[in-house]
């Protein structure tokens, strides 16, 4: 693990925690759907840090794609009927996930291994793909067709609003 | 300088956390979407910690695949809500 990586992986980090909380307290869908986009970049940069750039590759088109249909025109918005006692308690919640999670990573005993993969690692991951989990791999054609399928619901739904 | 498995669950579970407060502090139902690719995102990371920092001999690919799956989980998540949230008033 040298420096580079390091310095590469905090500043990812620091990057996607900003960007999250961007999200949390940014208004409007344009300013929204950037902080999403920031905290995918932060997200991608994390795994390449961790020498997943495939999967970094991969969720760099899927983050952009959630920014984009966060920010665009056919977001509506949806009232929840949720009182704000319940959004507090629910902030408090998230705050005690983070607490239980972080204890216990931080209790955790890992064993220290040394990687031997390389950086992208295409040729491993498209054999895992199609060679050892196919049905995997048929798992994220049928969510891909489900994102298709919702895209075209708000397509069809803006185009009947005009 | 470096970092270990310790440091990427921590950056993981933060990850979870603020995507989990965006998702219940949001008024707007919408809004709250923006926190699915946050809380995806964390448990990819930790995934792909695991497997970076994995104590077999061999590269773990199953923790990449994992996030890879997870990315295009999401994204099929939030273009499903966004969908169907279409009937309500643009904001």
């Amino acid at each position: 693990m040298d420096s580079l990586h390091a310095i590469g992986f905090y500043v990812s980090a620091a990057i996607s925690l900003g960007g999250g909380l961007l999200v949390a307290f940014l208004p409007g869908r344009g300013s929204r759907g950037l902080a999403v986009a920031v905290s995918g970049l932060g997200i991608v940069g994390l795994y390449a840090s961790l020498s997943a750039d495939f999967a970094g590759l991969i969720a760099l088109v899927c983050y952009a794609g959630c920014a984009l249909l966060i920010a665009a025109p056919q977001y509506r918005a949806v009232d929840a009927p949720v009182g704000f006692v319940w959004r507090q308690a629910g902030a408090v919640a998230a705050a005690g996930l983070f607490a239980v999670l972080a204890y216990a990573a931080f209790r955790g005993d890992f064993v220290h291994a040394t990687f031997k993969g390389g950086e992208i690692g295409t040729a491993a991951i498209g054999q895992f793909l199609f060679a050892h989990d196919a049905l995997a791999t048929e798992a994220v054609g049928a969510l891909v067709l489900v994102a298709l399928a919702g895209a075209t619901a708000a397509w069809r739904l803006r185009e009947r609003g005009r | 300088m470096s970092f270990g498995l310790v440091s990427v669950l921590f950056v993981a579970v933060a990850l979870v956390a603020v995507g989990a407060f965006v998702a219940t502090w949001k008024r707007d139902l919408s809004a709250a979407l923006a926190g699915l690719p946050l809380m995806f995102g964390g448990a990819g990371v930790a995934f792909a910690g695991a497997a970076r920092f994995s104590a077999a001999s061999d590269p773990r690919i199953f923790g990449q695949g994992v996030a890879a799956l997870l990315a295009v989980a999401v994204l099929a998540l939030v273009a499903l809500g966004v969908g169907i949230a279409g009937r309500g008033t643009s904001r």
